[in-house]
């Protein structure tokens, strides 16, 4: 119950986060060309877009911190293992493994750090630029990211110890033909 | 030595099979902590600032934008445009399919994305009326390249982020080695399409090819945004790349009508997964080329490499070899994001254009794209033709040499991909 919630979730932000950025970026540059048609700027004159360019990267921010962890789901963080592919089952089962905890470990850590200093940045009371937003609530997309992603990639290890089954992405719609 | 350790340690992550963003990341976080006085706290900081340019958010705008474009019918549009051009030629149809990748390239900024988009209906075709199968397997990966090689595109983004190269100039210098490399493509299929009599499609009247013209101009309208946006001063890239994802998001859903608005959420959400793969990717990268500039690790390897009193072309030539073999195994953003920023200075150092390497280091990718074991063209085209990847792999041998011979071409002679650009923007090498 809990993960399928998570996972909505996961997926609600970064899907809208993507659609949202892109209509923020295409406003602004309608906005800006508004400036042409008379009948058009004496009513968006007076909006401001400073703001756009900042809006967009954050979301971006979190879109790909939250994406990145859903694509430890979906399988779509690949490596270089073609020297991997070719040895016994045994061993590539140790480096699946090692590849998964390193992944837990890593992000964890991040995740960590990451606490450290958004807490460091809360008790500076430092502002972004344009949207004057705390600075500490943008950066909690890092702690936050982290930890899910960590969360996947134990998800993933204790479901490939289960089942030995990982999660593979694969391009396009192409998908189901993929396999055959 | 420094920077032997930092080497060693992430060649030998990545060759454990771990993701290759989480093999950047470890190789910093061990260096931070064992070697160095930098504070490991730094990590976090950069993980968010290393994403904070506005030009970076280029690249999920172009992946959303292809997305739209090949699940919304534009791709069948362009196919027949470009049969009723070139299909009555000797090998028409292949013609065409190297037409149409070079169309659906000026649209998309990424080679799997052209592979799926025309090889989904151009090999069937192929096969069809008679062709080989392994040709037209061949054909198509080996033109899907031309994806990152014609502007808009993914791989010269990431080139442009990691060495601060403009954007709209590596594009620009894009445009006259691409369609030198569609046209060579086009005269190779040509000359063995008459040695084995393959056939042809009937002429197409006047009337057939504005027709097929009109349906396809909704989709082609995107080079207009993206190259005349760009270089008109209308947009910046990012700008366009957004521009073209809402407008390629209109024509897929309201002008073709071929995907329906409930499917949208699931092009979001695909386009999103790719795209926060790569930022990861690229955040991972920056934190990785960070911890090697502030070791002045670039910079020491350049003074080297000129102290070894390497010429251009030398130093074109190990770029090319080494860039040939990174390819064979690793995907091209994490090779562009990881050499770039060393292949640089030395390229300045010896007076080779940026804009210059870009392009080489681009078609350079275009090679590793099919050539094995990783080929992700290669991997694409064999899952659309349901043959093996060895089958493909050597369906796509002869090709590798065409691919190779543009490489060598645009690389020793640098006019060919920097006169435009310096043309429009002006420039007096």
């Amino acid at each position: 119950m809990f993960n399928r919630i998570l996972d909505r979730l996961e997926e609600w932000i970064i899907a809208s986060f993507m659609a949202l950025a892109t209509l923020v970026i295409f406003f602004a540059v309608v906005h800006r060309y508004s400036s042409g048609i008379p009948w058009v700027w004496q009513y968006t004159r007076h909006l401001s877009t400073s703001w756009t360019q900042e809006l967009c990267i954050y979301l971006f921010i979190w879109m790909a911190k939250f994406g990145a962890a859903y694509g430890v789901r979906t399988g779509i963080h690949v490596g270089v293992d073609v020297l991997v592919r070719n040895l016994a089952p045994a061993k590539q089962k140790f480096f699946v493994v090692l590849g998964l905890a390193s992944g837990a470990f890593f992000t964890a850590t991040i995740a960590l750090l990451g606490t450290k200093f958004v807490h460091f940045i809360y008790t500076t009371g430092q502002i972004s630029p344009d949207l004057e937003m705390p600075m500490w609530i943008v950066y909690l997309a890092i702690p936050l990211g982290s930890s899910l992603m960590c969360y996947r990639f134990l998800q993933v290890l204790r479901h490939y110890l289960k089942s030995g089954e990982l999660p593979v992405h694969s391009y396009g719609d192409t998908e189901s033909e993929m396999g055959a | 030595m420094n920077s032997l350790i930092i080497f060693v340690m992430l060649v030998v992550l990545l060759l454990t099979g771990m993701p290759i963003s989480i093999a950047l990341g470890m190789s910093v976080l061990t260096y931070l902590y064992f070697f160095s006085t930098i504070p490991v706290e730094i990590v976090s900081q950069r993980l968010f600032t290393g994403l904070d340019q506005f030009a970076i958010m280029a690249i999920p705008f172009f992946i959303l934008a292809g997305a739209f474009l090949t699940s919304g019918g534009v791709a069948a549009r362009i196919v027949n445009f470009a049969t009723t051009l070139v299909g009555a030629m000797r090998g028409g149809l292949a013609l065409s399919a190297i037409l149409s990748c070079a169309f659906f390239a000026a649209l998309s900024g990424s080679s799997p994305a052209t592979v799926v988009a025309i090889g989904s209906i151009m090999i069937p075709a192929m096969v069809k009326q008679g062709y080989p199968k392994k040709f037209g397997v061949g054909v198509i990966a080996t033109s899907g390249g031309l994806g990152i090689l014609i502007p808009p595109s993914i791989v010269m983004i990431i080139y442009a982020v990691s060495t601060n190269t403009s954007v709209g100039q590596l594009f620009i210098a894009g445009i006259v080695p691409g369609v030198l490399m569609a046209f060579t493509l086009m005269l190779v299929t040509w000359l063995v399409a008459k040695k084995h009599n393959y056939p042809t499609l009937p002429q197409a009247s006047l009337r057939e090819i504005w027709q097929a013209f009109r349906d396809s101009i909704w989709g082609l309208l995107i080079v207009v945004i993206v190259i005349g946006g760009i270089y008109g001063g209308i947009f910046t890239p990012t700008e366009a790349a957004a521009v073209s994802a809402v407008y390629a998001f209109v024509v897929a859903v309201f002008i073709y009508g071929d995907l329906k608005l409930r499917d949208v959420p699931r092009v979001l959400l695909e386009s999103a997964n790719m795209s926060a793969m790569l930022l990861y990717i690229i955040t991972n990268a920056i934190l990785f080329s960070f911890l090697l500039t502030s070791e002045n690790i670039p910079q020491q390897l350049a003074q080297w490499i000129v102290d070894q009193g390497l010429s251009p072309w030398m130093f074109l030539l190990f770029v090319n070899v080494l860039l040939f073999f990174a390819g064979d195994f690793m995907e091209p953003s994490s090779i562009i994001l990881i050499l770039a920023p060393i292949f640089l200075p030395v390229a300045m150092k010896l007076g080779i254009d940026p804009v210059h390497l870009g392009i080489v280091m681009t078609i350079n990718m275009e090679l590793g794209m099919i050539t094995p074991p990783v080929g992700l063209n290669l991997y694409v085209a064999s899952g659309l033709a349901r043959m093996g990847l060895t089958e493909v792999t050597l369906a796509a041998a002869p090709w590798i040499l065409v691919v190779t011979a543009i490489l060598l071409l645009v690389t020793y002679v640098p006019q060919i991909a920097l006169w435009l650009p310096h043309l429009m923007y002006g420039i007096n090498p």
